[in-house]
């Protein structure tokens, strides 16, 4: 199906093999929060910085405007670290199953508390509508209501309300799953 | 007045100077908005102390990683796009082509003795093959049964509207009728050249494919070292929603469905002979055995790990829907008249259905 090769192709093209050479400077600026952005959805250092530099690399064969590096960036890796969710919810389980194999220590208990919650939020994040999710997450990361607005073609009145919605649709499955257990 | 929505209250939470005087002055006396406030701001610190994770990445580290990736991956580009058969391997290692290539290999076969080129294949079903994610890596490239030429690259380019994107093709350019939720604004416009390539078979290389399978190959029938193959594919078109995005809202594309010409051997000949070589994954090749041998039905091939499939009907012509299992994105194509045609987007299966029947074609 050679549709792909009209649909991938064209996003691909741009700056094809030439790096930025503004790319340095916009990641000696921009890493920490874009890892930040990540490890909201991933709930985990070591894959939000994978999923941060995936990004970077995409970004520095790219010819986004310097002034929107930052937004662009954002956005990349929450899309990014959403599609890496489920991959990264079987790695989770599977550390998740280490840790209860190994001897009690007296941190064992929260240790596995914490892993339990944080499965459990990315669970509901990984429910939620895309679009819910990715404003969400942008605007927990600190982009403003007209940043997110642009980002994903809201009017900035509209990001208030889908935030609240992914908000209450979080909580509520966390109360949900949490009576469930 | 009215009540404000809540996702202005929302606002009042963290950016209050984004609300309207009169909005605030209105929440401030109002014990129905008082509560609702409460409430999003309670949702909101629940949200943000689930959400947060302390990372202090170590940027010198982060840089040093990026720079290696980044010169790792430069050679590789280069050659990418300045060797055309190195292009046309790429374009092909894409799932979604290696479809094209490796059945139309196969099924291209199919006409007989002809001795001219003759057209053998010519796509007007999609039929889905599903095959997990490590099978998928295995799917051989067509030059490891042979020789790959190409005749005509893939080029790829954006116009300026649909119309010239018409007038280079002349493919009809849908228009669609209702954007779904989330996808706005005006779509850029791609073409795609027609591609071709031809292809000879190649014994000794199948030999060597089997033996980097660790198996042997049986001996070639008579008449298959050698003969060739032309695989032609295109033009096509694809109006993109993307802005500047990452990721594409949505894509409807149009192509000129592959055909394959032959001035090989039977079909069956080279079809069992490529199914019985090792290294072609058993689920595969079984499926593969059960499509028809008329040269009309391309598989498509979907990574089961991540996608399901379902039928549907696109103004009566059976469509194959993709949807994957996390509910990201979906996509239909169907095959009409010798186009395939594809809607896909980050939405769901109802709403790609229902752009992909809402298309109006321009003449």
């Amino acid at each position: 199906m050679d549709v792909s090769v009209s649909v991938v192709v064209p996003v691909r093209t741009e700056g094809r093999g030439a790096v930025r050479a503004d790319l340095e400077e916009v990641f000696r600026n921009t890493y920490p929060r874009v890892v930040a952005v990540a490890a909201r959805v991933l709930g985990s250092r070591d894959q939000a910085e994978d999923v941060a530099q995936e990004v970077f690399l995409t970004f520095g064969r790219s010819s986004v405007p310097g002034g929107e590096a930052l937004r662009w960036l954002s956005v990349a890796a929450a899309h990014t670290a959403l599609n890496h969710l489920r991959s990264g919810r079987r790695r989770t389980s599977r550390e998740e199953a280490t840790h209860h194999g190994e001897a009690a220590s007296p941190d064992v208990a929260d240790a596995v508390v914490t892993l339990d919650e944080r499965r459990r939020v990315r669970a509901a994040l990984a429910r939620l509508p895309r679009r819910q999710a990715v404003a969400l997450v942008l605007r927990h990361s600190g982009l403003s209501y007209a940043e997110v607005a642009t980002a994903l073609d809201l009017s900035p009145g509209s990001v208030g309300t889908i935030v609240r919605r992914a908000e209450s649709a979080l909580r509520k499955e966390l109360n949900q799953d949490a009576s469930s257990d | 007045m009215r009540h404000p929505t809540d996702g202005t209250l929302r606002r009042l939470v963290d950016e209050p100077a984004g609300v309207a005087d009169a909005d605030r002055e209105h929440v401030a006396n109002c014990p129905v908005c008082l509560s609702g406030l409460a409430a999003a701001q309670r949702d909101a610190a629940l949200t943000g102390a689930a959400l947060h994770l302390d990372t202090a990445p170590d940027v010198d580290t982060g840089w040093r990683r990026l720079s290696r990736s980044a010169a790792d991956e430069r050679p590789r580009k280069t050659v990418a796009s300045t060797t055309p058969a190195h292009r046309w391997r790429a374009a092909l290692r894409s799932p979604v082509l290696a479809v094209a290539a490796v059945v139309a290999l196969l099924v291209g076969a199919s006409a007989a003795a002809a001795t001219d080129w003759l057209q053998i294949f010519h796509t007007e079903r999609i039929a889905p093959v599903a095959v997990p994610d490590v099978d998928l890596a295995k799917l051989p490239e067509l030059d490891a049964f042979g020789e790959l030429k190409v005749t005509e690259e893939v080029s790829v380019r954006q116009v300026a509207d649909a119309a010239e994107a018409q007038r280079v093709t002349g493919l009809a350019v849908p228009q669609v009728s209702g954007l779904p939720r989330g996808v706005t604004g005006e779509p850029t416009y791609h073409v795609v050249g027609k591609a071709s390539a031809e292809f000879t078979f190649s014994a000794a290389k199948a030999v060597q494919f089997a033996a980097s399978a660790g198996g042997k190959a049986p001996p070639p029938p008579a008449g298959l070292d050698g003969s060739k193959f032309r695989l032609v594919v295109g033009p096509g078109l694809a109006a993109v929603w993307a802005q500047d995005r990452p990721v594409p809202a949505m894509v409807v594309g149009r192509v000129t469905a592959p055909t394959v010409f032959s001035s090989g051997i039977p079909f069956p000949t080279a079809r069992d002979y490529l199914l019985s070589l090792p290294g072609l994954p058993g689920n595969v090749a079984s499926q593969l055995r059960n499509f028809s041998s008329d040269g009309t039905t391309l598989p498509l091939f979907i990574p089961a790990d991540e996608m399901t499939t379902s039928s549907a009907d696109i103004s009566g012509v059976p469509a194959t829907v993709l949807t994957s299992k996390t509910g990201v994105m979906a996509a239909v194509v169907w095959v009409d008249k010798g186009v395939v045609t594809a809607v896909a987007g980050s939405m769901s299966a109802d709403e790609v259905l229902s752009v992909a029947r809402g298309l109006r074609w321009s003449r």
